[in-house]
């Protein structure tokens, strides 16, 4: 008793402690106030772990750019990359005419406003893929960007296939494959056009297994079945490592915060538990 | 787990909607990109178009680009050739020697105290001046080539087929002497 009544005079706080002799009832909840737990009142609301998991997979949706990829380039970027070269006017496909500034002595120069655009609504498609746990698939059949591509894709944590596509892979991938295998659910294209210069297999592979595709179009190609096309230059070095830096920085930056996000709500989970 | 593989008929959105739609997929199995999709739409649904062949004249609905200053390099590489400075274009703020000469030339249009016709000329005497050397195309070779051209037209002009035999006669003959000459050689050796 005496030592409680030098300790209330040294430290105010535990004037409690007078009453913890007595062992009245509410001593109880005073000492869990004191030594209590750090997260009090909202904790006990979430109780949920669907409204949690809701949370968790809904709310980014709600944000126009929640994994900020606007900041990740710059139309100056673009430019110095020579995302802006095209092909010569009669490799030039049709459908690619609205993308297309002009034709400077023949050779045709890509609209790298609208690349802006498109680049920033792929990025974000795959930001939200990654951040929902998808696996994704990068294919090129550019064999100067073969290595560099597989290498993308490792440091990712994703797959590659820059090598001769076979018939069945995603079609036939069940027999080929086995029963309980799990196809991409996203396809990356850096270079949409094969060794013999016609669309990839893969392209129409993906839109008959209903899988959507993100895939960089030259002048050349055909973007009419890939679902967030990115019209810019698939040949030169400069810009290929470009596409590969900012698709590797979106994914792992939607990894991250896919990884923040459960851990913060990973924490109230278990206030609720305790 | 259902599927359409109709590629040809509406996008991959579409597809999966109708297919969530009349209950053939269950909520559960929903694919993880359709939320995604279905809140950030690309510019253009990713429908198939087929690739229309185009007959007869094909109208070129991209316009090409000029600027003013293309008049003053055409006259430049006319003249003066692709310019003693190869291009350097790793470098992104390079200036190569026809630049320069629009950049004076412009300036000196500004300036307007020299007549339009003269430009041209002062210019490259101005460039000659802060040390760029400008070969005129042709001009140091143009004497050379026409005297070639002319002993060519010569020689295909006196080409006659009357000559050109007599040639072959006399050839033939001096082989014949040679050949005379070393077989007298031969016998006479064997004498000595």
């Amino acid at each position: 008793m005496a030592a409680a009544r030098l300790l209330q005079a040294v430290v105010p706080r535990f004037r409690c402690l007078g009453s913890l002799g007595k062992a009245a009832p509410s001593t109880s909840q005073l000492s869990s106030r004191l030594y209590g737990t750090l997260l009090a009142p909202e904790a006990n609301q979430q109780m949920d772990p669907t409204v949690i998991n809701d949370k968790l997979i809904t709310e980014p949706l709600r944000h126009p750019d929640f994994f900020n990829v606007k900041e990740l380039f710059s139309l100056k970027e673009l430019f110095d990359a020579r995302v802006h070269l095209g092909h010569k006017k009669g490799c030039r496909h049709g459908f690619m005419e609205p993308y297309i500034f002009g034709c400077r002595l023949d050779q045709d120069i890509i609209d790298l406003d609208q690349t802006m655009k498109h680049l920033q609504l792929a990025l974000n498609f795959t930001a939200h893929v990654a951040y929902r746990k998808g696996i994704i698939l990068f294919i090129s059949r550019n064999r100067q960007f073969g290595h560099l591509v597989e290498v993308t894709a490792r440091d990712c944590g994703e797959y590659a296939h820059t090598r001769y596509w076979q018939g069945g892979l995603l079609t036939n991938a069940h027999i080929q494959y086995g029963t309980g295998i799990r196809l991409p659910d996203l396809l990356i294209f850096i270079s949409t056009l094969n060794n013999v210069f016609e669309p990839h297999v893969a392209i129409r592979d993906a839109a008959k297994m209903n899988i959507p595709t993100v895939g960089v179009v030259d002048t050349n190609c055909n973007p009419s079945i890939i679902t967030y096309p990115i019209p810019g230059n698939d040949d030169s070095p400069q810009a290929v490592e470009l596409y590969c830096r900012l698709f590797k920085m979106t994914i792992t930056r939607a990894k991250n915060k896919r990884k923040q996000m459960e851990v913060l709500y990973g924490l109230q989970n278990k206030a609720d538990s305790s | 787990m259902a599927g359409s593989r109709l590629e040809k008929l509406g996008s991959v959105f579409t597809r999966t909607r109708d297919l969530l739609r009349s209950r053939v997929l269950a909520e559960a199995q929903k694919p993880l990109w359709f939320d995604v999709y279905a809140a950030f739409p690309p510019l253009r649904e990713p429908v198939y178009r087929e690739p229309r062949q185009r007959y007869g004249k094909v109208k070129d609905v991209i316009p090409p680009i000029l600027y003013q200053e293309d008049e003053i390099r055409a006259t430049f590489y006319e003249a003066y050739g692709n310019g003693p400075k190869a291009f350097e274009l790793s470098r992104l703020n390079f200036k190569s020697t026809c630049q320069r000469f629009v950049e004076k030339f412009n300036e000196l249009q500004k300036e307007g105290k020299i007549e339009p016709e003269k430009l041209f000329e002062e210019t490259g005497k101005q460039l000659l001046a802060e040390g760029i050397i400008l070969r005129r195309k042709g001009t140091a070779n143009v004497a050379q080539q026409t005297r070639q051209e002319v002993k060519t037209r010569d020689i295909v002009l006196e080409m006659n087929l009357q000559t050109m035999l007599e040639e072959r006669q006399e050839q033939k003959q001096d082989q014949e002497e040679e050949h005379l000459e070393s077989t007298d050689m031969m016998k006479e050796n064997p004498l000595s």
